[in-house]
């Protein structure tokens, strides 16, 4: 008794509903400083396993006597290994992640975020990047936003809720992360959008050729409110006058980067032209549901990643910044050396220009996420 | 490069790659090279950080045909 093994759907709840937990990282310090498990109750210390191999005695003292151990390592083996030497040494309450950080990385959180007589909303985070995707449901159809590659979780919601997906959106050309919007569209027969300007080879239904997405008996009007900025392509989606689906260019916390294409002074003063010209005349009640966030202190009281744009434009300093240039600047700055890991990579293979096994892509997709440009706090 | 020893950890997974090299490099001299070939991404990031953390001297590091190929000087 006492090793305990924990997967990762437990680990997101104990950090969502911000229930104490502590880690003990197991990985090597780099990859441990680059991404980890973080929330508001989430205490974490990093010793890698491979200072442990002549005994746990050293660790000891660091541990909390009170409190359980969750040990992690990046695909499980270690992470087992030093928690069977901690029960050794007679530790009696300590279990690892299941999968390691990569079953972190793909685990999706649903959530009922909004609900009227219209339409009902799903939130989908990705707590291990903070990746968020959306499913819309109007009667007997359903819509979605930005699906990662994890097709069952959308399909079972669906199915859940005795719906059919008949359309498929994504915001823009991920960097970040592989989209399933194509496989998803293909496997349960639904139409599949995106801009024809993000460069995808394959055969989808141009954006650049709707201002409205309309389905079922309902009048759920999507509105594709085209705001270039994050790249060329960038969409956002106005549901109904009530909800701003803002893909990768708002954040409750700060603006998309524009600078992973190579031209961030070009694409800096496309996002200055969305921020002011486009989002300006959106009323302030409207909520905005942005397609990442970068740290879970985003979600609000109610549970999930958004906020009403007033509220979001009255914190956001660049969206204050009126001046273009200075705008230009400041964004430029801000933008930072650390890219997306493997983004060239990402972009190739949701372009269609490469393909990709599943192994593969799970390996490119290890890591943080760094699309956002968020203050530091 | 030459090795005084050569040690095949292909197809072991994490963490055993590194709990093998070091019973073996326990054994061998001051200053000998161990050359290790192994299968796990895991130990791109994992060896070097083992040889920073132990003290012995990660002389070179290479890829071939999906091998991985470190070579490790003992302290």
């Amino acid at each position: 008794m006492s090793l305990n093994e924990i997967l990762a759907n437990e680990v997101a709840n104990k950090v969502i509903n911000k229930e104490p937990l502590f880690i003990l990282d197991v990985r090597n310090e780099t990859d441990y400083n680059d991404w980890k498990v973080e929330g508001e109750t989430v205490t974490s210390i990093n010793v890698p396993y491979f200072d442990l191999l002549d005994g746990v005695d050293e660790l000891l003292p660091k541990l909390p006597k009170d409190q359980p151990i969750l040990v992690v390592c990046a695909k499980e083996g270690s992470s087992k290994f030093v928690a069977e030497s901690l029960v050794e040494a007679g530790l009696t309450n300590v279990s690892y992640l299941s999968g390691g950080m990569k079953a972190w990385s793909e685990y999706l959180y649903p959530t009922t975020i909004y609900h009227d007589e219209n339409v009902k909303v799903y939130q989908f985070i990705r707590v291990g990047k903070g990746c968020l995707s959306y499913m819309i449901i109007s009667e007997n159809e359903a819509l979605v936003i930005d699906p990662s590659r994890f097709l069952d979780v959308y399909e079972n919601v669906a199915n859940n809720d005795g719906v059919k997906i008949s359309h498929i959106v994504d915001s823009h050309l991920h960097a970040d992360h592989i989209s399933g919007g194509r496989d998803l569209a293909n496997r349960v027969g639904a139409k599949y959008y995106m801009m024809k300007s993000e460069g995808a080879i394959y055969d989808f239904h141009a954006l650049e050729e709707y201002t409205h997405i309309e389905f079922e008996k309902v009048n759920l009007e999507v509105l594709a409110v085209k705001t270039p900025g994050h790249t060329p392509g960038s969409v956002s989606f106005l549901v109904n006058d009530k909800l701003l689906f803002s893909g990768d260019t708002i954040f409750v916390g700060g603006l998309g980067r524009p600078d992973l294409g190579g031209k961030a002074a070009e694409w800096a003063g496309d996002l200055y032209e969305t921020v002011f010209n486009k989002v300006a005349v959106i009323a302030d009640e409207v909520i905005v549901l942005p397609g990442h966030y970068a740290s879970l202190d985003e979600m609000n009281s109610e549970g999930f990643v958004g906020d009403i744009l007033g509220n979001i434009r009255n914190r956001n300093e660049m969206m204050k910044t009126k001046d273009k240039t200075e705008f230009i600047e400041k964004v430029a700055s801000n933008a930072g050396s650390e890219t997306p890991p493997n983004y060239e990579e990402i972009v190739a293979i949701n372009r269609g220009i490469i393909p990709a096994s599943d192994e593969k892509k799970q390996e490119l997709e290890i890591g943080p996420n760094r699309c956002a440009l968020h203050h530091k706090h | 490069m030459n090795a005084d020893k050569i040690l095949d950890v292909k197809g072991l997974a994490c963490p055993m790659p590194i709990v093998k090299t070091k019973k073996f490099i326990d054994t061998m001299e001051s200053g000998q090279v161990l050359e290790i070939h192994a299968t796990d991404k895991g130990a791109i990031n994992d060896l070097p950080a083992w040889a920073n953390s132990t003290g012995h001297e990660l002389v070179k590091m290479d890829e071939e045909a999906d091998v991985l190929k470190f070579w490790v000087k003992k302290v």
